[in-house]
């Protein structure tokens, strides 16, 4: 067996390890980073604080990021959108869409027609994946994948939102900065 | 006592003790106490506060920012770690000696705060007691804490406590040896071991502190110091990665928190005693000026210089254990017996010569290096240059000593390790196949 070829150190290579220069090295970024952590906030020569101050800073989420769904609603009429076409819980590969309809009366020129709208929208984001097809298979643009990231809860069942939820969006605490 | 209309209040706390106590028991009993207490008070917040420190500096130097929840960037935070362990409980370890496992935290405690008794915060009233023998008193009054950790890790019952606490008790006996040889330059030098006598000395030799006549005893002191605090890189008694916690792994709760307020109420007392002994104590150049010849406020400059020399101290603390990775158990022995005690040894002999040349050049053909020896070695300033440059030539010369002695050790010679180091894999170019054609062949 050979053994490893690491040549001689050259005297400047000792002259280093004599006056112990690594070891003032590490002192020396150590301090530059404990400097910058007080004096550079914004970490603008990259000595300052690095990490994500997430509950009073929320990160910029990636542009094409799938969150929380939201059931979109006309900005004028403030009527939902959703014609309760079923197609985004046919397009959903995770079944955990349920789109309940109900039938109501209304009078089209003078005469009663029966029309299907709405009742309520199961949403259970507990098993969904955020694929985001509901959002493509949506006729209307009613249903949405919006950029809203926080969705912990403290109990199994308030993984499931309703039409409310979904139409006005979820309580959630909001630190400050 | 020579004017007191500024900062009256221990003037007049003075006169209103005096009318109830007799003199001597105001100055014997009375004040020793209300001093005890002051200084207890204060290295208990200390040890509470070191570490918010201790994770703010950490943070810092890691590009974080620490705890900054609870309270303003954080600082009730030791006060909720504190909360949360008094609340905890105080778990006995099946078949731990009850007795034992419980007292020594006290010990561990005790040790290092009756320490605090004999260091010269501050001229007149800043010292609590002038003992002649002070510093050899800090010495062995502080080993009394190895006692505790040994007493902690052998009533535990426990093979990580048992193993952290080998190590801490042969760590600590390697290492008291170098911190006190070390100190032993600064001591020919001040010619008294009186803690209030060697700040004395220094404030009488001039502007000059014993760290630029002793900068070798000084970086000795420093490496036996941290190693004998138990701290990185010198923390294998609590290597985390290894032995869970040390001699404290079956602590929990309030008992845990003592040993964690003992070790920085010792980190202090370490400083506390380099400051004495190579900062110059309270002592800086132009305080007494500073002061105007009111005397508290003089105490009180005093004060404020020596807790901001001892900062300095601290913060070494904190900045070497969050630079250096923890070393080898091998390595640390090594430090300790081939490194800093023959460079102490040296430093002894060095001091000795250096007294000497100083001591045999006063009055060679009208050259005067030595003004008195009233209070500790009082020199010129050609005795001091040539006190400071035997300290230059020293550190050099210890080097070059050490480097010779450990010419021939593996332990931090990395490039040494790694030429000796075998190869495991097999030699390239003859491949296992042609080696079986060529057998075939023989065959």
């Amino acid at each position: 067996m050979p053994l490893v070829n690491v040549p001689e150190p050259t005297w400047r290579e000792k002259l280093k390890r004599f006056f112990m220069v690594d070891l003032i090295e590490g002192l020396k970024l150590t301090l530059k980073f404990n400097v910058g952590a007080l004096t550079d906030k914004d970490s603008v020569k990259g000595y300052g604080i690095y990490t994500e101050q997430y509950p009073s800073v929320r990160p910029q989420v990636a542009p094409r990021f799938h969150g929380a769904p939201r059931l979109n609603m006309d900005p004028e009429t403030h009527e939902s959108l959703c014609i309760a076409c079923n197609l985004c819980a046919l397009a959903c590969p995770e079944d955990c869409i349920d789109v309940i309809p109900m039938d109501i009366e209304i009078m089209v020129a003078g005469k009663p027609r029966k029309k299907k709208v709405l009742d309520e929208f199961i949403f259970d984001t507990s098993r969904c994946m955020f694929c985001a097809l509901c959002q493509e298979a949506c006729p209307t643009a009613c249903l949405e994948l919006t950029q809203e990231f926080e969705l912990a809860t403290y109990s199994r069942a308030g993984f499931v939102w309703n039409r409310e939820m979904l139409e006005q969006g979820r309580e959630s605490r909001k630190f400050e900065a | 006592m020579t004017k007191y209309a500024l900062f009256a209040p221990p003037n007049f706390i003075d006169a209103l003790l005096l009318r109830v106590f007799a003199p001597e028991t105001v100055n014997y009993v009375v004040w020793p106490f209300i001093q005890i207490g002051a200084v207890v008070t204060a290295v208990a917040v200390w040890a509470l506060y070191a570490s918010y420190l201790e994770r703010k500096i950490s943070a810092f130097m890691q590009a974080r920012l620490g705890p900054m929840r609870v309270g303003k960037w954080g600082l009730l935070q030791p006060i909720a770690d504190a909360v949360k362990l008094l609340t905890k409980e105080d778990m006995l370890p099946d078949k731990a000696d009850p007795y034992i496992f419980r007292y020594a935290p006290y010990i561990s405690v005790a040790a290092t705060f009756i320490t605090f008794a004999v260091v010269p915060f501050a001229p007149d009233w800043g010292v609590i007691t002038d003992v002649n023998i002070g510093l050899l008193f800090i010495l062995s009054v502080s080993s009394v804490g190895v006692l505790a950790l040994i007493l902690a890790r052998w009533s535990s019952n426990s093979k990580y406590a048992l193993l952290g606490g080998l190590r801490s008790s042969a760590q600590m006996v390697s290492y008291e040896l170098a911190m006190g040889l070390s100190l032993i330059g600064p001591l020919m030098l001040a010619r008294t071991l009186s803690m209030s006598g060697i700040v004395a000395a220094q404030a009488a030799d001039g502007p000059l502190f014993y760290i630029f006549y002793q900068p070798l005893a000084f970086l000795l002191f420093l490496v036996a110091g941290i190693a004998e605090n138990n701290r990185a890189p010198f923390d294998l008694p609590e290597a985390e990665s290894e032995l869970v916690a040390g001699f404290h792994t079956e602590y929990s709760g309030m008992r845990w928190s003592l040993f964690f307020m003992a070790e920085y109420a010792a980190m202090v007392v370490v400083s506390a005693v380099a400051t004495v002994v190579f900062l110059g104590g309270w002592y800086f150049p132009g305080v007494r000026w500073l002061a105007g010849g009111f005397n508290n406020l003089y105490v009180l400059l005093s004060l404020l210089v020596f807790i901001v020399k001892m900062a300095v101290l601290l913060y070494v603390y904190f900045w070497l254990r969050w630079t250096f990775p923890r070393y080898r158990y091998d390595q640390l022995m090594d430090i300790g017996w081939k490194w800093l005690i023959p460079a102490s040894l040296l430093n002894i002999v060095w001091t000795g010569i250096a007294v000497f040349t100083v001591q045999a050049l006063d009055g060679w053909s009208g050259f005067q290096t030595i003004e008195s020896f009233r209070r500790g070695v009082d020199l010129t300033w050609q005795g001091k240059a040539i006190m400071v440059a035997f300290g230059g030539v020293g550190v050099l010369l210890a080097g070059a000593m050490l480097a010779t002695i450990n010419r021939g050790s593996r332990d931090f010679n990395l490039k040494k390790q790694r030429r000796q180091v075998r190869l495991v894999a097999p030699p390239k170019g003859a491949p296992a196949v042609a080696a079986t054609a060529a057998a075939t062949a023989t065959e």
